[in-house]
């Protein structure tokens, strides 16, 4: 192929997010400690870490449910950064709904339970301003194709769904009103092997084909290798080493990443 | 002549944090150009650090010291030192690796597998869909495969998916470690045509070729590590 084709990329694009130096405690417990990091457009970010290192603690900071002890969370939202904490608390909750999405570890916790699959991506519609019923149900079927959910199931509830149908259900309520960015804790965690591949590719491919930015939570060294691009190990509330995926998975520089990396068979 | 690759100063030791801290020298200020059409290969002895050099100038492995100036469109990209998506940005444009294993994403098709690069080029879906069955169908692989996914498949018919998908639009800069060694006689040949044409057509090549046959007719240099080698 010819290098005139090879061109484009002195533009650099500002980053969706910016995390300075993110502190949370509990108590004197340590949840997370001077995390800092930037996040650009399509990029696909892996938080790995044993049990406790304050993965969940860091995510639930940067997506504006849990209010840091100290740092700041920057998020470029109409073409000028603003700071996550500084901005008033409906603001931040409608940013929350039509800018990024939130897939749970449970999906009970991302689901409204007592709504119809259909009703449960279809609001989120209706959140972003779409009034017209024969269309949203048209998306919404679209979506529930998308993630593999039959048309027939469109009026059950999520009660009357297999786990690993209630967590691609879920995945649909988040990635419906086309987010920027999306916060995942542990996405594929309690499915079994089979379920958890396909869940694994159909992310994969959405989060490709949209060019959503992404931050994800695992302590699944595969799902890691699959689905991101950059990687942060964290330990003990702070990022001990961090770099291009397949880099810090197949020559890890730090003590704890060589422990990690050797305690599993293949990633 | 146009310099493609430029490896300066690179030295590796992997330290081993959780074996008592062992140092593991294996070479040192290695240093060499690539222009656009030659093939250099590397030589040296099982162990000598081959495929380690190979990953450092994909950006697989990090150097202890050195720096891999690759050209990417108008200008060069340290690949040890730029960020992640710069560095994924060259992969995607630039810098191919083929390895002797396919990585088989769960549920995607082979077809795909092959047409995946070209799209992420900005190829059609039409024109890549078209060069991709070419390319199956030059390297020999039945056509009723090419709409599965190749968890299944043999170990050569997966290397040659992930042949056919490395050279159906070869990258200016192209590193190979081992490609033809779990392939039979003639599909090895189509192997080493591709990567003639490849390098022909103005890929800078970087590779590792175990089978002495295949390295004449491969190279255009050869550079041997056993000179680098690090005292232990
Ligand atoms: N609400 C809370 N109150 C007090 N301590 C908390 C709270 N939430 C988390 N912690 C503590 O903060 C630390 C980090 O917890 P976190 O849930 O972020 O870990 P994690 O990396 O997500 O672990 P896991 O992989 O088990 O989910 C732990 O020591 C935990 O006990
Ligand atoms: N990720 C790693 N961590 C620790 N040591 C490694 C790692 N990768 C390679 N090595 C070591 O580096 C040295 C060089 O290995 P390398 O695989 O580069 O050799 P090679 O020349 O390609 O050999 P072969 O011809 O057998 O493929 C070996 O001692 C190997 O054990
Ligand atoms: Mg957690
Ligand atoms: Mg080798």
């Amino acid at each position: 192929m010819s290098l005139e084709r090879v061109h484009d990329m002195n533009a650099e694009p500002d980053p969706i997010l910016i995390a300075q130096k993110l502190t949370k405690l509990y108590g004197d417990r340590i949840g997370c400690r001077d995390v800092s990091f930037s996040l650009w457009p399509g990029e696909v970010l892996g938080v790995v870490g044993e049990s406790g290192s304050g993965k969940s603690t860091l995510l639930r900071c940067l997506a504006g449910i849990d209010r840091p002890t100290g740092g700041e969370v920057m998020f470029r939202h109409a073409d000028k950064p603003i700071s996550l904490f500084d901005i008033p608390e409906p603001t931040r909750r409608k940013l929350m709904r039509t800018e990024w999405g939130i897939v749970h570890q449970n999906p009970r916790d991302g689901l409204r339970m007592d709504v119809s699959a259909g009703g449960n991506v279809g609001e989120r519609l209706m959140d972003r301003g779409d009034r017209h019923y024969g269309k949203i149900r048209a998306a919404a079927i679209d979506w529930l194709t998308r993630v593999e959910i039959g048309e027939d199931r469109i009026d059950d509830r999520p009660r009357q769904f297999s786990g690993g149908m209630q967590q691609r259900l879920q995945i649909a309520r988040v990635l419906v009103p086309e987010p920027r960015l999306v916060f995942m804790d542990e996405p594929t965690g309690g499915l079994d092997v089979s379920v958890q591949a396909r869940l694994l590719d159909l992310l994969r491919v959405l989060v490709r084909d949209l060019g959503i930015a992404a931050v994800i939570v695992t302590h699944d060294l595969a799902v890691a290798r699959l689905l991101t691009d950059r990687l942060m190990v964290m330990k003990d509330g702070a990022v001990v080493e961090e770099g291009l995926t397949d880099q810090v998975l197949d020559d890890p520089q730090h003590a704890y990443t060589q422990l990690l990396t050797s305690a599993v068979l293949a990633a | 002549m146009t310099m493609m690759l430029k490896a300066e100063g690179l030295t590796k030791q992997f330290v081993l944090h959780n074996q008592g801290s062992v140092t593991l020298p294996v070479f040192a200020e290695v240093s060499f150009t690539v222009e656009r059409g030659e093939a250099v290969i590397l030589h040296g002895q099982s162990g000598v650090g081959k495929s380690t050099l190979l990953r450092i100038l994909y950006g697989n492995y990090r150097p202890t010291l050195g720096h891999v100036h690759v050209r990417h469109g108008g200008d060069f990209v340290d690949i040890v030192t730029a960020t992640p998506r710069r560095v994924l940005e060259a992969r995607r444009k630039t810098l191919g690796f083929v390895s002797q294993f396919l990585r088989v994403i769960p549920r995607v098709k082979t077809i795909d597998i092959v047409k995946d690069p070209m799209l992420a080029r900005g190829v059609t879906d039409d024109e890549a869909s078209r060069r991709a069955g070419d390319m199956l169908a030059r390297l020999n692989l039945p056509e009723r495969l090419w709409s599965l996914a190749p968890t299944t498949f043999s170990g050569g018919e997966q290397q040659r998916v992930n042949i056919a998908r490395s050279f159906v639009d070869p990258s200016p800069v192209l590193l190979l470690d081992e490609p033809t060694a779990s392939l039979d006689a003639t599909n090895r040949d189509v192997v080493v045509e591709l990567i003639d044409e490849a390098r022909k057509a103005g890929s800078a090549i970087v590779g590792i070729f175990h089978d002495e046959a295949v390295r004449d007719r491969v190279a255009t240099r050869r550079l041997d590590l056993t000179a680098y080698r690090a005292a232990a």
